[in-house]
């Protein structure tokens, strides 16, 4: 077997682990924050729904945090088992970064999750919120130092090149590269606004099946608030993403993400079917005028750039590139139109009994987490054929392995992964199910007692 | 000494810190395999549940460590470790999950625990043998991995490496169950605890034996300098494995623990003193690995930084949950404590 069968088992290796991964900070970097405000709120008003919406979103945080965990892990080590070259010509500057997310970020996060999740009981609540705190502080930093990782491979800055291997030139470019500060604005955003319609889907559910009311309105109140909030910011953070951060750097990516060839188009493509080799699209459904007036040109005569305008070697693939984008944007549609259906809902009064909205939130329980794939999807295939931009092509970097080591890897990768996720989908589920707890609040204590037996006061039976 | 040398030694404490505290998880994994009783099963998970994460984190500093500091070294070892560490890794993942599983939802106890169980002996098993078969030599050419699949395993050697970190994690973890526990189960892990003591002595002289006939790397002491690190490496883990041996089932209960220290501090003095200058054995040294100056310095900029916090709230969490762990009866019947303490009916 060839080498371009094991480049292109390492990518799919790589894109699958990355995939996975991504699910779940998407959904933890928000509910953190969201059990920051819900502790927060129970302390200032006393009010017991809080403590109880706290407990809830509590249980269904702690697995899929732990997923997010050893997830992670893979991901570290696949940088140096299937990306050797990489790892080797990076490192100075990657490994040095993601070191710094480590130190930074994950010692944070997993060094006050235990209070946080077993600490009922053992500490006062004003440790409980710190901890709470630190969580999602610790969340935070790992999604900025790993966009500022995943930025300066998209628009390298501050180094110099030495037989091939990248040295930091001067640390404050290669951090703060030129499409650092959007990106990593837009995945912030990105996360709490699927953490949001998360909190609101399931909130949603119960005011459907009309169980434990209190807790659902709570939900649907704060979760559709904040999207009201984040999606308008988020699709103009996205646009700019596009235009100061990409265009300049990128051209190729932006030509594949409207799937034209030639530079004629002034539609704006809807649905396509390209064929790479042939370099042409076999059908095009194309809504007029729009392309030009998205180039701001209201007259409906400025064409879109067309991939042909790159060499053929340097083209990435239209398909992934330009259906990551589709489904990111109609996600982003559909998003916007249920919050602003729901502000105005509120407005009048009608949030908590309005039957066919909490169904249009149930619906779109999943939509972020998707439209963050698909950015990803994006973003990366985007980038190809390179690892770093303009500088080191992907197909050099992969690691000198034999190709059904990397098959089996990957079978075994995905056999796990769905496993894993089937599971996780059960056990949510499981917990919306079982709902809030019913029995009275427990008096939390107010300073570090001595120990109580039990560590795992949250595990109950179902 | 210079900034890689400095590197180098975090790495090493880096790798300390992660065996000893995650390699305790693991072991408590295999032990409950052993366990037959239910209740004490369940107190064994509950030691691992709360702490586990925080110990993954070190094998992630480890890994960026090795990769930001020593770039060549970590794509090359890891390549040619591909087989035991995917397999590790995947075990991680599985007991990782499995033990959250255990901890939030009771009902799939058994399933989930046999999961955890057989996980952790997985991982310890890859961990050992990707550690034999790294320390026992690795085929290179220029500046990539130049071995096949297998070749990790020199003969064996890598499988009984793997078998020695099996036990050295089982002893580790007794000897934590011990500290921690009390009554029947603190019992079984002193008596399983003294066997665990003599196993690992015959392991570590089997590893230490045959590492020069198995593998490319040589354990010509070449120096005063590497004798003078030897000699004492090996009566601090002498000394550890006796009072380890000794401390089981009398009082205080940390005897063990302390005895453990000083078997893994031995130990890593051994390996230190084994490997220095190389990282991977037995041509590429840390000085040809090594990123320049301008990343180890922000490194250590960085991890100098953030360290004493780091080991300030890790301490802290585990101090939150000192002391025995004690179940009632009632528990195990399918009754639960909430967090007040209060007892509540199981559904
Ligand atoms: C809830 C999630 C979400 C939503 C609603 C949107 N995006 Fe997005 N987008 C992401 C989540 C995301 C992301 C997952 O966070 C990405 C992937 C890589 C990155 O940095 O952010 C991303 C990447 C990304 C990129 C590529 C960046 C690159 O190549 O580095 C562009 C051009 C856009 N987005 C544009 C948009 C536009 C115009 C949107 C609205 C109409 C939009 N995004 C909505
Ligand atoms: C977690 C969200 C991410 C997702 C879903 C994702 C997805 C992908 C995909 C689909 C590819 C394959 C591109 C292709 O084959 O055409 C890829 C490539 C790659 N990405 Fe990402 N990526 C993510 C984040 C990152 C980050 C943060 C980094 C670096 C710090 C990174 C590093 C790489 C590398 C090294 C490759 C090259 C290997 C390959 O081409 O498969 N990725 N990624
Ligand atoms: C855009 C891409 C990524 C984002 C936003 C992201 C974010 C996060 C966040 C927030 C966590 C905390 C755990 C959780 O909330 O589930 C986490 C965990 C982790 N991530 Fe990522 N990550 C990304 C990609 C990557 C990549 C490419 C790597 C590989 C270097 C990686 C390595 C890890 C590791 C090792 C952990 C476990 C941390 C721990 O021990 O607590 N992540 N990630």
């Amino acid at each position: 077997m060839s080498q371009q069968t094991l480049v292109d088992l390492s990518q799919w290796q790589w894109a699958i682990t990355a995939g996975f991964h991504i699910v779940f900070p998407s959904l933890t970097v928000g509910t953190s924050i969201f059990l920051v405000v819900c502790y927060a709120a129970f302390m200032r008003t006393g009010t017991e729904v809080y403590l109880r919406l706290f407990r809830l979103w509590r249980r269904i945080f702690a697995i899929g945090f732990g997923l997010g965990v050893v997830s992670g892990i893979v991901l570290t080590f696949e940088f140096g088992l299937n990306w050797g070259g990489f790892a080797h010509d990076v490192g100075p500057i990657l490994g040095v970064i993601i070191g710094m997310e480590v130190v930074t970020g994950f010692f944070l996060e997993a060094g006050f999750l235990g209070l946080l999740i077993y600490g009922d009981g053992r500490i006062s609540q004003r440790v409980m919120l710190f901890s709470a705190c630190m969580v999602s502080l610790g969340t935070v930093a790992s999604v900025t130092w790993i966009l500022a990782a995943n930025s300066w491979m998209q628009t390298p800055a501050g180094y110099t090149l030495v037989h091939g291997q990248f040295l930091p030139r001067d640390w404050v470019q290669v951090i703060l590269n030129p499409s650092f500060g959007w990106r990593v604005a837009h995945m912030l955003v990105g996360v709490l606004v699927s953490a949001a319609f998360f909190v609101s889907g399931i909130s949603a559910w119960y005011l459907v099946k009309g169980r434990h009311l209190d807790v659902g309105r709570r939900g649907l109140s704060i979760g559709i608030g904040a999207a009201a909030i984040l999606v308008p910011v988020q699709m103009y953070l996205g646009d700019t993403v596009a235009v100061d951060a990409i265009a300049p750097y990128q051209a190729p990516k932006l030509e594949a993400t409207e799937g034209n060839w030639t530079s004629t188009n002034t539609g704006w493509n809807l649905l396509l079917w390209p064929d790479q080799s042939a370099a042409r699209n076999d059908w095009t459904v194309t809504v007029p005028w729009l392309g030009s007036a998205i180039a701001k040109d209201w007259s409906g005569r400025t064409p879109t750039p067309g991939l042909l305008q790159t060499p053929a070697p340097l083209r990435p693939m239209i398909l992934p590139t330009f259906y990551g984008f589709r489904l990111m944007f109609f996600a982003a549609m559909a998003m916007l139109a249920t919050a602003m259906a729901g502000v105005i809902l509120r407005l009048r009064r009608r949030l908590d009994v309005t039957r066919w909205f909490h169904r249009c939130v149930l619906v779109l329980t999943p939509a972020g987490p998707l439209a963050i794939i698909a950015g990803w999807v994006l973003a990366e295939t985007g980038r190809q054929p390179w690892l770093v931009y303009g500088r080191l092509p992907t197909a050099d970097a992969v690691s000198p392995l034999d190709t059904w080591q990397v098959l089996t890897s990957l079978a075994l990768l995905i056999l796990v992964y769905a496993l894993l996720l089937g599971t996780y989908i059960w056990y949510v589920a499981r917990v919306v199910r079982q709902g809030p707890e019913d029995r009275p609040v427990p008096e939390p204590v107010r300073a570090p007692v001595a120990p109580v037996p039990r560590a795992l006061g949250a595990g109950r039976r179902i | 000494m210079n900034a890689a040398d400095v590197w180098m030694l975090f790495i090493g404490l880096s790798f300390a810190a992660y065996i000893v505290l995650d390699g305790y998880d693991l072991g408590i994994g295999v032990l409950t395999l052993l366990q037959r009783d239910d209740r004490r099963r369940r107190e064994m998970y509950e030691l691992v549940a709360r702490a586990w994460d925080g110990s993954e984190s070190w094998i992630v500093l480890l890994a960026v460590a090795l990769w930001g500091g020593l770039p060549l070294a970590y794509g090359i070892a890891l390549p040619s470790l591909y087989v035991p560490l995917i397999l590790m890794l995947v075990s991680l993942i599985w007991r990782g999950f499995s033990i959250e599983i255990i901890a939030q939802y009771r009902g799939w106890q058994r399933r989930w625990g046999l999961a955890f169980g057989i996980g952790s002996l997985v991982a310890a098993f890859c961990q050992g043998a990707a550690f034999g078969g790294l320390i026992a030599g690795v085929t290179v050419h220029g500046s990539t991995f130049a071995g096949g699949p297998f070749s990790f395993l020199h003969h064996g050697y890598a499988v009984l490496t793997g078998l020695g970190a099996i036990v050295l994690y089982l002893f580790a973890a007794s000897a934590w169950v011990y500290d921690r526990t009390e009554g029947e189960l603190q019992r079984w892990a002193a008596r399983g605890g003294r066997v665990l003591t003599l196993l690992l002595a015959a392991a570590t002289v089997a590893c230490w034996a045959l590492l020069q006939p198995a593998g490319t790397t040589r354990l010509d002491p070449g120096s005063a300098a590497r004798l003078a690190v030897w000699v004492p490496g090996a009566v601090v883990l002498a000394g550890g494995l006796a009072h380890a041996y000794r401390s089981f089932g009398r009082h205080p209960d940390a005897g063990p623990v302390r005895g453990a220290l000083a078997v893994y501090a031995g130990g890593l003095i051994l390996v230190l003193g084994l490997m220095y200058p190389s990282v991977v054995p037995p041509s590429i040294t840390v000085h040809a690995a090594a990123s320049p100056t301008g990343s180890l310095t922000f490194l250590l900029i960085g991890v100098g930084l953030s360290m004493p916090a780091i080991l300030a709230y890790n301490a802290y969490a585990y101090w939150a949950f000192r002391g025995k762990l004690t179940t009632t009866d009632e528990e195990v019947a399918g009754t639960s404590v909430d967090p007040a303490g209060r007892r509540v009916a199981a559904r």
